[in-house]
This record gives C-alpha cells, structure tokens and sequence, in this order.
C-alpha cells in the first residue's frame, strides 16, 4: 500500500516558484519538474511537463491501447515504456510552446517521475531533480544528475575535485523543452515493503546533505511530516533555490478491519 | 556616451564602448563582447542604437537575455540598467562613470542568481556528445555491447541453469517477477535485483537478502564483471559476458 506526502516552496533567496510536482497514486504515479527561464517561463514550462505526464498516463490507464509517444523500449515493462512515452510527449509539448512564444523561448524543465506496478518500481528522469530511495536504514540515489559535471565526472572527463571547483554548476546536458526529440533515462527496480521513496528537486539537495535527508525519512513515519521536515530543514540551511518534495511510502497492507479503516485515514 | 561592463560575480572582466556602432555579445570570438561560458550562445544578443535609443535584443539565445530580471526579446538601455547573460553581469554605464560604491552595495534585487540552472549550449553539448560517444567506442564498453551477459547457475536451486540477462531489471527470488526463480518453501519474494544502466553496465543490489560478490556483501549496488561470482539466498550464479 502507498502512502505519501509532498511541499513545494519558493524557498528564501527565489521571488516564484518554478517547481511543480503532481500525484496520481490510484495508479501509482508520482511526478516532479523544476522549470528554467526567466519571467514566468519555467513555471510555465514545469506545469506543462506534469500535466503533460499525468494526462498521458490516465489515459493509458483508461485505453491501454493507447498508442506509445515514440518507439518502444526493449527490456522494461510497460509501465516503464509509458512513462518514457509520457516523458516525450511533454518534452514535445514544451518545446512547441516555447517555439510559439519568444519570451519562453529556450523554457525548459527537469523532470522525474516513478510509477509503482505490482512490486516493481520504474523510474524516469531527464535532468537533475532526483529520485532516491531508503531502504534498511541505507540512503539510495536511484537517478544520475544529467547535468554537465555529473557526466564529465561518470565518463572520466574530470576529476571529483575540478568538478566541485567548476564554476560550471547548474548546467545541464538534458532538460525538457529544450530539443525537439528528448530521451529521458529509464530505470527499474524492485519494491520491498517498508522501502521509502523520495523525489526532490535540487533546492534540497544544494542544502541538505545525504546523512540529513536519511535522518529525517528514517524518523518521520508520516510522509506528509517527513515532507514538511525536509522542505522546512532546507529553508533553514539557507533555502537558496525553490524546494519541492515528494515522499512515497510502500506500508504492509493491515488486514480486516484494520484495512478498512486504515483506507480511510489514507484519504484525508 | 556609455559603455557595456562585463562582470562575472564581482570581478570586472571587461569593458567595451556602447558607441553608434552595434556591440554584439557571445560565446563566439567574433563578437564584440566575448563571453568565454558554455551557457551563453555563441551570438546571443546585440546591443545597438536606433533613434538615438541604445537597445538590446537577444539574437534566440538558448538561456535567454534579462534585463533587470525581466527575460526580454528587445527593449531599450538606459545608464545603471544590469543585463544578465547565463551567470554574467553587463552594467551600462556612462563613460565618466566609475564603478560607484552605492551601485556595489545594492545589487538589483530581481536579477537572476548566480546559480540558476542553466542548459548546456546546443553547438557545446553536441561536442560533448560527441566525445562521449568517441570515447565509448574506444573503450571497453562498446565491445560489452555485442556480448550477452549471463548468469550461469554453480549452486541452489532453480528453474534454469542459465539466465541471459536481455531486461533492464533481473530479479532473483520466488516471486512471479523474478527471472531467476528459486526453488524452496523459504525462498524470498525478491532476494536480490541485478540492473543494466544506459552505458550497458550490470550492477547487482540488495532487495530481501544481501548479495556478495566474490564473497564479498554489497553495502551499496555494485558493477559486475565478467566472471564474478554471487551468492544469496541459497544460491551461486556467475556473472559471464557470452558472444
């Protein structure tokens, strides 16, 4: 059974919010964007990416007969495929808002998105907000940062010192809106009960380190607690970007009457 | 008389006459105000005088052209205006002027921030695609990429002697996910979970049990190489890249 909580916050230094985060969690889908340009643009452009992707996942769900947004991917599921389907439909959609109005022009988003079937989980990104996962105490990021020192880093181009010496932070090698065709990196894995889910976008990854983020899901119970705890520890630190949260939870399924009523609270 | 002050952060870079003739600014050498940084487009915005107006307009930058924090197609410049292209400041400024004190303790307060999220230049992240790809064809990933990687069953109990690994997800353990199923009443749902990465690697990590690798258990997932050998739940699979 899935229970979550997600905050989204402008942060202290930010005059809007660019982030956008979004939930279906009748079908398991949780979605986070954190857009790019000025004015209102990436605000603009985050919406569009989750909308965009919870609308095309509904529908699938409604008519799975729906055709995928690009070619079908070998070896993942097809949960997996419809969400990279989901990723290029809002990629598209971005980029031909931005190519009708100039002053969104070159808007852009991150995104991530994870979709829980049966016991597997998929997870698809593009760009630097991030998925992670706990499990037996033990912190997971489950996405690498598409972002241009990241990489340089993975492929050997630089070393960890010059990567945090670069005056090249922020700066992305993938984002939606930005090209015409986008391949967002997909992933799956398996779900064990008790494992916790995070999605964050980089406000709170810029403040808080892996032991803090681990510490608060280990001990808030609540997603909805944990959210507000990580969101109101990073505006603490400094809050120096928007924050959004989003915290998945896979609990043991009470049984009997306790069920019952446990749907119930998981309403409110 | 103005002139255009290139900063980045506090530091003055440079400083170019805002003359009748047009100014143009970007990554590119051929410009007249070279920004030398990979979130800037190589022409990215000009600046230039019509009607005795001094105006700027970006020329479809990737990242945009602000001017006093509003993203701007084309407006006009006035002298104590503070334009911010990727993460530089051009301050226009008249001729006369020096840098005054009040200007340095009161930054504009819409301006963008220094570490906003930037996209990567299309001309630079190509390049950069570019050499990944080269550098990947060179290494020993490409020819990992022809071969199937396997696992082949020394110990325990299971529905097959040899796996090929073809999905992105292998699961070990009883459940009707798993692709090495192990036999026995006690057996996990999901023991353990091997994935494959977009650069072809395998790594294997724990679910239900702890995997070792070569008698070693996992803290973390870790990259398999061929020949390795891994023991959970009751059973020994080699890790084997096959032609």
């Amino acid at each position: 059974m899935i229970k979550f909580g997600a905050r989204t916050d402008t942060g202290r230094v930010r005059e809007n919010n660019e982030d956008c985060y979004g939930a279906v969690p009748e079908i398991g889908l949780f979605v986070l964007s954190d857009g790019m340009g000025g004015m209102a643009s990436g605000e603009i452009a985050s919406r569009l990416a989750v909308e965009t992707i919870l609308a095309h996942c509904r529908e699938a769900q409604a008519n799975p007969s729906l055709p995928l947004v690009g070619e079908r991917i070998e070896g993942i599921s097809d949960a997996s495929n419809r969400l990279a389907s989901a990723i290029r439909l809002a990629n598209q959609v971005i980029f031909q808002a931005a190519q009708k109005n100039p002053l969104q022009q070159g808007m852009g988003a991150t995104v991530v998105a994870i979709r829980f079937t049966d016991q597997r989980l998929s997870v698809a990104h593009a760009g630097d907000s991030r998925a992670y996962r706990l499990r037996a105490g033990a912190l997971q990021q489950l996405t690498e940062d598409h972002s241009f020192i990241a990489e340089s880093v993975r492929r050997g181009f630089m070393t960890q010192a010059e990567a945090g010496a670069s005056k090249l932070q922020n700066v992305l090698l993938r984002a939606l809106g930005v090209d015409s065709e986008l391949e967002a990196e997909v992933a799956e894995d398996v779900v064990m009960e008790g494992d916790t889910f995070l999605l964050c976008s980089d406000g709170l990854t810029h403040e808080l380190s892996d032991s803090q983020i681990s510490a608060v899901l280990q001990h808030a119970h609540d997603p909805r607690k944990a959210a507000g705890s990580l969101v109101d520890m990073a505006n603490r630190a400094g809050g120096g970007d928007n924050i959004t949260v989003v915290v998945v939870r896979e609990v043991a399924k009470p049984s009997g009457a306790l069920a019952w009523a446990g749907r119930l609270i998981g309403r409110s | 008389m103005r002139k255009l002050v290139l900063k980045f952060g506090d530091t003055v870079l440079q400083e170019v006459p805002a003359g009748p003739k047009e100014v143009s600014i970007g990554r590119s050498p051929n410009n007249g105000l070279v920004i030398d940084n990979p979130a800037v487009s190589h022409y990215h915005a000009r600046v230039f005088h019509e009607d005795g107006r001094m105006m700027i307009e970006d020329s479809g930058s990737m990242n945009g052209t602000f001017v006093n924090g509003q993203r701007v197609k084309i407006v006009t410049l006035a002298t104590g205006d503070s334009i911010a292209i990727g993460k530089h400041t051009i301050l226009v400024q008249e001729v006369l002027d020096q840098v005054s004190p009040s200007q340095e303790a009161e930054p504009k307060p819409a301006a963008p921030k220094i570490n906003e999220t930037v996209m990567l230049d299309t001309k630079e992240r190509r390049a950069f695609l570019e050499k990944v790809a080269a550098v990947g064809e060179a290494s020993q990933v490409a020819p990992e990429r022809l071969k199937v990687a396997t696992l082949v069953v020394h110990k325990g109990k299971t529905d097959r002697n040899e796996y090929a690994l073809t999905d992105k997800l292998t699961v070990i353990g009883k459940s009707a996910m798993a692709t090495v199923k192990l036999k026995g009443w006690f057996a996990p749902k999901a023991a353990a979970q091997i994935n494959r990465r977009e650069d072809h690697s395998y790594y294997i990590g724990a679910a239900d049990r702890v995997p070792s690798v070569n008698g070693e258990p996992i803290a973390r997932p870790v990259k398999l190489s061929s020949r390795d050998i891994i023991a959970v739940a009751g059973v020994e699979l080699e890790f084997l890249y096959r032609d």
